[in-house]
């Protein structure tokens, strides 16, 4: 297979969205598809004003932001503190070994009933589901990171005077497992979109909710505009993480 | 020599083995160790590939537990120093530091400001003629500079013994002799004992004052001491000296890597 460049790529993946939206545009104008069930492309940033207008748009955007920024915060903390401390302690890693592969494959949407009733119908019910999923990524990657770390680093740590538990992981585990470690981190951010729509569908202002409301008018196009809304702050996030993890790494080669 | 000789026959010593045994689960790899070592003294080890000497040097510093027997080292603290401190035989330098921050790894903990660590961690790095480069990423090196960065590492924190497991190995023989000349020179300058692993017969009388040659380890014996020899050549310009040959001869026939003179 011939590769593709880097310009040739861009030009071709914008041809391709600019392509697919057209197709969309024309097929609604020509009764192909039923304009009940799909918005008009052109009628997007009409809609998309309008709610900004309205103070609605800012208004679900930063009370989703928050249920956000608290649930993947707290999943990651939580999920790279035990992910490293099981990679460390042999005894911490197989006293709740079984406990782990007990609670992990059940979905975070499947924490909604406890949710509701250890926080109510509060943010803190969403970021709570939100931070299941995050913490999981988190906790398995940050775990075969450390676990991956060549023990020849420790032993060097060891001959030079930096042995003890709190050396070993400031200056050997979490700077060398660092790479998978931000990888968990950087999943983890995009597993927290995942769940905060659905996590704010019982009732909890933000995004879902508003989402929710829109179908029930009908308002297919209020959907796509916050379906975008949702991508664009994914990219936006991922963009800045992705700076952040290229200087914190600026030693590998 | 004189006075390194009066030194250890006046039972001053900084690391001491008696009748160790090292192995690995169940299997014992070496035994029967016995050693003495003064301050200030150079003792090479040598053997075939696989006898257990880098598995003896961490025995010795204390990075391994022995399977039996003792061993003791002068660990009595000094300022801003550490008892001991090794060159590995693969450099082992952490890729997230840059080379100076390497070099500072001993450093740390001693109670040294944050000036005094990099102060001295750049000297050694001149020593081994990588004082240009403190900044850069370990990985932006060759394979012989990370060595070198290594040896400097271990020279930073001035170590009353130093384990040196094959330095030089990985070194083109230009930079293997100014490092062999640096090291000749650095004794007179520290008051490091130092144990140093070699596989090359010709290093070791260049270097020591005392040889220990492992083997015996065929047929999956444990290995053992099989000879230790006191090079008795002057330290300075030995490899023009005209015993230099038949010490390094005498070893190589020790070792079986020669026949048996005829
Ligand atoms: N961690 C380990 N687990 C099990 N066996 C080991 C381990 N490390 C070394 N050995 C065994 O111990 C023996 C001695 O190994 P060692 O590395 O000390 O040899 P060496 O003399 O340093 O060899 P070389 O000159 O190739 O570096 C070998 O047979 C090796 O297989
Ligand atoms: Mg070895």
């Amino acid at each position: 297979m011939k590769s593709v460049s880097r310009s040739r790529r861009t030009g071709l993946g914008a041809l391709g969205l600019v392509a697919f939206v057209a197709l969309w545009e024309i097929s609604l104008r020509l009764g192909l598809l039923p304009g009940n069930l799909v918005p008009l492309p052109s009628a997007i940033p009409t809609v998309f004003w309008g709610e900004v207008v309205d103070g609605i748009w800012w208004e679900v955007v930063s009370s989703s932001l928050s249920h956000y920024s608290v649930g993947v915060a707290i999943g990651s903390l939580a999920g790279i503190a035990m992910g490293v401390a099981a990679a460390l302690l042999p005894v911490f890693d197989a006293l709740h070994a079984w406990l782990a592969r007990l609670l992990r494959p059940i979905p975070p949407l499947a924490w909604i009933p406890f949710a509701i009733i250890w926080f109510g119908i509060t943010p803190s019910a969403a970021a709570f589901i939100i931070s299941i999923g995050v913490f999981w990524i988190n906790y398995f990657a940050s775990y075969s990171a450390v676990r991956a770390v060549d023990p020849g680093y420790d032993e060097v740590a060891r001959a030079f005077g930096q042995g003890s538990l709190l050396a070993r992981l400031t200056k050997v585990s979490l700077p060398a497992a660092a790479p998978g470690i931000l990888g968990g981190l950087r999943a983890g951010l995009g597993q927290g979109w995942m769940t905060v729509v659905a996590a704010e569908l019982f009732g909890i202002p933000g995004i879902g909710q508003r989402m929710m409301e829109a179908s029930g008018l009908l308002a297919t196009d209020i959907v796509v505009v916050y379906m975008l809304t949702i991508a664009a702050l994914y990219a936006l996030f991922d963009l800045g993480f992705l700076h952040l993890q290229k200087r914190l790494l600026i030693w590998t080669p | 020599m004189d006075t390194l000789t009066a030194e250890r026959n006046a039972d001053a010593c900084v690391l001491k083995a008696h009748d160790l045994a090292l192995g690995f689960g169940g299997q014992r790899v070496l035994e029967h160790v016995d050693l003495r070592l003064a301050p200030r003294e150079f003792i090479a080890i040598v053997g075939a590939s696989g006898v257990g000497k880098s598995t003896l040097l961490r025995a010795l510093c204390g990075l391994l537990p022995a399977v039996a027997g003792e061993r003791w080292l002068d660990e009595s603290p000094r300022d801003g120093a550490r008892p001991w401190s090794m060159v590995f035989q693969a450099p082992r330098l952490f890729p997230w530091r840059r080379i100076r921050a390497n070099v500072a790894l001993g450093l740390e903990g001693l109670g040294l400001s944050r000036e005094e660590r990099q102060r001295r961690a750049l000297a050694p790095l001149e020593l081994v003629g990588l004082g240009d480069m403190p900044e850069r990423f370990p990985s932006t090196l060759s394979g012989g500079q990370q060595q070198r960065v290594g040896i400097a590492r271990a020279l930073a924190v001035k170590p009353r013994v130093l384990f040196m497991d094959e330095p030089f190995s990985a070194l083109d023989a230009i930079t293997r002799r100014r490092l062999q000349n640096e090291l000749i020179d650095l004794r007179q300058r520290t008051e490091a004992a130092i144990v140093f692993v070699t596989h090359d017969i010709e290093e070791a009388v260049l270097l020591a004052d005392r040889v220990m040659v492992l083997g015996g380890h065929q047929g999956g014996a444990p290995a053992r001491v099989i000879d230790t020899l006191e090079i008795t050549l002057p330290t300075d310009n030995r490899r023009e000296h005209a015993d230099f040959g038949a010490q390094v001869h005498h070893l190589e026939t020790l070792i079986g890597a020669v026949p048996e003179a005829s």
